[in-house]
């Protein structure tokens, strides 16, 4: 017998799993959303300014599960991140270096100007997260099925985290009973 | 109406991302059962969006005079295919032993016994083949590619394929034939 006849009789048909085949078309979607993506950038983007852009990027990101945006970086001669973008869901926000466009740190300025509201899934697995990673708690989620709680990123900005399906319908509400 | 060629597809996905989904559409199923007869099904599903997500950032270098775009993808599947050769090894291993036993099943005697041991040899062979010829072998022997979609696939002239198939070919053949017959030649 030939070779390569005998190479086929090992030849063994495979299965073909439908749901494999979605999670397949799921990861392409992705990759294909991500590259039109930049294209839908939100119309406003808020920067918030730090003293240590790198050290803020990377809190976020471990603390408060953003995203760096790829290839938002923006680096000095030096090596020194100067600005990048974090993205939350459909959400952006600049952290850039303090000073370049006259807005300071609450760090060096003592004082807290503004502060960032964000959806979440799961308010507790988030407070959970930023708690473990060293998040100074700014006001404490009450009970299990909490709806929000607040905390500071090391340089004092304070970020609000509100359950994404309450967030119109309920903030009102927290507010009357207050 | 006729439906639109690859090449066509892919290059309105240019301008129109999206639609490189009518792509996975096509041949995600046929890349599947690919990747899951070398490589396993639970590496299978892995890869499988890993090979079309790697097309999808490659697809401005899709050579539109090719038409089908599945030789290409059989391409990126082959060389996504060379970081799990051990799982491909276990895979090729136990084909041999099915194939013995479907061998053993139809024969008798002494013929059962030569199965037995004729399998292990041939998947023992095709492993110990280097990468490239082993990824030129199945693609013509498994995949039933011609010899222009091997060459598409591993984006090779024809005539490397054909000296690459004529090499793995002959490595199998002296480690199947007889070992008198064997020795005589490399002398």
């Amino acid at each position: 017998m030939k070779p390569v006849d005998l190479a086929r009789k090992l030849r063994r048909e495979a299965a073909c799993d439908p749901a494999a085949l979605d999670r397949g078309k799921e990861m392409l979607m992705a990759a294909i959303r991500q590259e039109v993506e930049p294209r839908r950038r939100p119309t406003i983007i808020p920067q918030l300014p730090y003293e240590n852009v790198g050290a803020a990027v990377s809190f976020l990101v471990r603390a408060f599960g953003f995203q760096e945006v790829p290839a938002s970086r923006l680096e000095g001669a030096d090596g020194v991140l100067h600005h990048a973008l974090v993205e939350f869901g459909d959400g952006v926000i600049g952290i850039g270096t303090q000073g370049a466009h006259g807005a300071i740190s609450p760090q060096s300025g003592g004082i807290e100007s503004q502060y960032v509201s964000v959806a979440v899934a799961d308010v507790v697995a988030h407070y959970q997260r930023a708690l473990a990673a060293g998040a100074r708690i700014a006001r404490e989620p009450r009970g299990a099925d909490a709806h929000a709680y607040e905390a500071f990123d090391p340089e004092g900005h304070r970020w609000r985290f509100v359950h994404r399906r309450l967030r119109e319908v309920r903030e009102p509400e927290e507010r009357r009973s207050r | 109406m006729s439906s639109p060629s690859d090449a066509e597809v892919i290059g309105r996905s240019l301008g129109e991302p999206e639609a490189f989904g009518l792509i996975y559409d096509r041949h995600a199923a046929t890349l599947l059962r690919f990747l899951g007869r070398r490589a396993g099904a639970r590496v299978a599903e892995g890869l499988v969006g890993e090979l079309f997500r790697i097309a999808f950032e490659r697809r401005k270098a899709f050579d539109p005079s090719r038409g089908s775009a599945l030789p290409w993808l059989y391409g990126i599947g082959s060389n996504l295919l060379m970081k799990h050769r051990r799982g491909e090894a276990r895979r090729l291993r136990a084909s041999a032993r099915m194939a013995a036993d479907e061998a053993a099943d139809r024969r008798a005697g002494a013929t059962a016994l030569d199965a037995r041991l004729l399998f292990p040899r041939v998947a023992g062979a095709i492993e110990a083949l280097p990468d490239d010829e082993r990824a030129a072998l199945l693609l013509f022997a498994w995949e039933e590619l011609s010899y222009q979609s091997v060459a598409e696939a591993l984006d090779l002239p024809i005539g490397t394929v054909r000296s690459r198939l004529n090499r793995a070919r002959a490595r199998l053949r002296e480690l199947l034939e007889p070992k008198g017959k064997r020795r005589e030649r490399s002398q």
